[in-house]
């Protein structure tokens, strides 16, 4: 099975189960259809599609001749790098509320261009660490003293 | 009408709104020729700045990065030969040979005047058309309503390039996120899947921000090493020098192309959810075909630049019509501001321009301002352009990530949007990964709510369901809905058999 085919599963699978998930619901007498109707309606044709895709996805696998060539190594998508990013990401809006908005951000701007892009020498160094701070302070000085937008205070800091 | 625009005109041109308007445009500018960034994630990047901003304030600094971007995309393409965003594609393949042969300047200002020309065309269709198809949608009821919302769902995933039931099923994601939480009629606890905040529904600003950045931040940062390779190799100085009368006379002198490719841009501008992506490779195929020298195009003649940055800031002018009469988003940078004005607790829709006549004749005015303040910021832009595309992407786009999250918390002050957020930036990741298009799945996140509404709407006037087949304007919308379907799936069709006819070719000539 192609990614088609998995990414059909899935749908399929998260469709029927919300599906059953709107059998519990109670009609209201102010309204003639219940508040299930509309999301069994969707629900219903997403699995369908769902389906659609996972089969045809299945048939074409089977057609299809063998002998597909495998991208190059050097073309291959960095898949290590993107959970890494995305890793990063989460335990920054993890951390968003334990450190407040300032450190936090301060770490993940350290963090996440070395992981990106490990700097050259210590001017790549230096260039990461002053776009840490001045993007933070500029940002953090922009929303709450000019654009009065309230960033994330650290249960932790108190900041 | 020509009243309100002229007030219009000189209340968006004090310093109050034209300094948003300017930095708007020159962000617009900057984004739009940074290849990677597009124009819809240099609009989410300036959305949390618009809060703190009164509402016409945001709205015209989003015209004028929606302008700026359309044309800043050109700059890269030009010099380069990297489009900065997917709108300048097709400049590419005229602007680059020509600015190889050693006339990059003629090249650029080719751009940004068929750029300013082609928006302020635009710009002219946006003031006549909306207010008459606002009227006439006037007289939809939820019978209507529902099929028009139909109708653009179906249409935007039979548009989408990759495969119809791709398209349709990402549509249908989009509704399945907007019956997650109470129902929109009585507030009936539904699918909360035991997750509080849930409970009010999924806010739709940052569903659009986290699939569309993350899709593309994450795109990005799969080939990381392919970019930084890119961004090397950009250490080229040339002059951009260029006579303005002789650029001004290539364009002037050919006013059917400046305006079918207008048109075209218009055209694709209104139908939901495209965008100057595809306007620019229409209008450019367009033009190759009405030329005489057919197979000069991609050699540098001037045509080809031409009907590429013409249609696609026209396309900006057709895309503000669709928001601005019927509430229905052209394409990701007016889903956005679609979300900023729900921020402001403005409705958009057929009521917009006539409740709201100092915002909607101040987003007329903006659009006006912004060509030829774009021309300017591109005047003195454009030296830069080069040095400001070598930015490293890895320094970037965590600064962008973290403006992400800023608009995301500012929205209600809680986390829970940040965490929708990261949710969705997963998903939308998945998303381009899997080849589901992000573009329906956004309109019927934005959509999806409405859909309901009406539809249970038409319920409660009226049990006969037949009502949506034999009013005239529903059935017609209906109709239309499904003749875009059946286009789409004869195009696909066609667009295969063709593949295999020269898969077939191939092989007898092997």
């Amino acid at each position: 099975m192609g990614r088609d085919g998995y990414a059909g599963l899935a749908i399929l699978v998260a469709s029927l189960a919300l599906f059953w998930a709107t059998l519990g619901l109670e009609r209201h007498p102010m309204v003639p259809i219940g508040p299930g109707f509309y999301p069994r309606v969707i629900l219903g044709i997403t699995a369908a599609m769902a389906l659609g895709l996972l089969v045809s996805d299945v048939l074409a696998r089977r057609r299809r001749v063998v002998g597909a060539q495998a991208a190059p190594a050097g073309q291959r998508p960095n898949y290590g790098l993107v959970v890494a990013a995305f890793a990063v990401f989460t335990v920054y809006v993890l951390a968003l509320p334990w450190l407040g908005f300032r450190l936090a951000t301060l770490l993940f701007l350290l963090a996440m261009p070395v992981l990106l892009e490990r700097p050259a020498g210590v001017r790549g160094w230096v260039i990461v660490a002053l776009v840490a701070v001045v993007a933070t302070l500029a940002s953090h000085y922009a929303f709450e003293s000019y654009l009065h937008v309230l960033l994330p205070r650290g249960r932790w800091t108190g900041f | 009408m020509f009243d309100l625009l002229g007030t219009a005109l000189a209340n968006v041109s004090q310093w109050k709104y034209l300094l948003p308007l300017i930095l708007g445009t020159a962000v617009g500018a900057v984004g739009g020729a940074l290849p990677g960034v597009t124009i819809t994630m240099t609009v989410i990047v300036a959305l949390p700045f618009t809060f703190g901003l009164d509402p016409l304030q945001g709205l015209v600094a989003m015209v004028g990065i929606y302008v700026g971007g359309s044309a800043g995309g050109l700059v890269t393409a030009t010099l380069l030969g990297i489009p900065g965003t997917p709108s300048s594609i097709a400049t590419m393949f005229d602007g680059f040979p020509m600015a190889k042969k050693g006339e990059p300047g003629r090249a650029i200002w080719l751009g940004i005047w068929a750029s300013c020309f082609g928006g302020l065309l635009g710009g002219v269709f946006l003031i006549a058309a909306t207010g008459p198809l606002a009227a006439f949608a006037l007289r939809f009821g939820p019978w209507e309503y529902f099929s028009l919302f139909v109708l653009a769902l179906s249409m935007v995933a039979g548009l989408v390039e990759s495969s119809l039931l791709k398209g349709l099923i990402a549509g249908m994601l989009g509704l399945v996120v907007t019956v997650l939480g109470n129902d929109p009629m009585m507030g009936a606890p539904r699918l909360t899947l035991g997750v509080g905040f849930i409970e009010g529904g999924i806010a739709f600003l940052p569903v659009l921000i986290g699939v569309f950045a993350f899709g593309q931040v994450m795109g990005d940062v799969e080939k990381m090493r392919a970019l930084k390779k890119a961004s090397e190799a950009l250490a080229v100085k040339m002059s951009l020098a260029a006579s303005q009368l002789a650029v001004l006379r290539e364009i002037l002198t050919r006013p059917f192309l400046l305006l079918w490719s207008s048109a075209i841009g218009v055209w694709i501008g209104v139908l939901p959810a495209i965008g100057g992506s595809a306007a620019n490779i229409m209008a450019y195929d367009q033009a190759k075909k009405f030329s005489k020298r057919p197979e000069e195009f991609g050699t540098g003649v001037p045509e080809g630049i031409i009907a590429s940055e013409a249609s696609n800031n026209a396309n900006v002018g057709g895309s503000l019509v669709t928001i601005m009469a019927f509430g229905i988003p052209g394409d990701a940078v007016t889903a956005v501001m679609l979300g900023a004005l729900t921020i402001h607790g403005i409705q958009s829709g057929p009521l917009f321009i006539s409740q709201q006549p100092v915002l909607a004749y101040g987003i007329f005015a903006a659009y006006l301002l912004a060509h030829p303040i774009m021309v300017l910021a591109m005047a003195v832009f454009a030296r830069f352009a080069l040095h400001v595309v070598t930015v490293p992407k890895s320094l970037l786009y965590p600064v962008v990530l973290v403006l992400c999250v800023v608009g995301a918390y500012a929205l209600n002050n809680t986390m829970s949007n940040v965490y929708v957020l990261l949710v969705f930036g997963v998903l939308g990741y998945l998303m381009v990964k899997t080849g589901l298009p992000l573009a329906p799945f956004i309109l019927g996140v934005i959509l999806g709510d409405q859909i309901e509404i009406n539809l249970i709407r038409a319920i409660m006037s009226d049990a006969n369901p037949m009502l949506f087949f034999t009013r005239p304007i529903s059935a017609a919308l209906l109709f239309a809905s499904v003749a875009s379907v059946a286009l789409a799936l004869w195009q696909h069709r066609r667009a295969r058999l063709k593949e295999r006819a020269a898969d077939t070719a191939d092989a007898a000539d092997f």
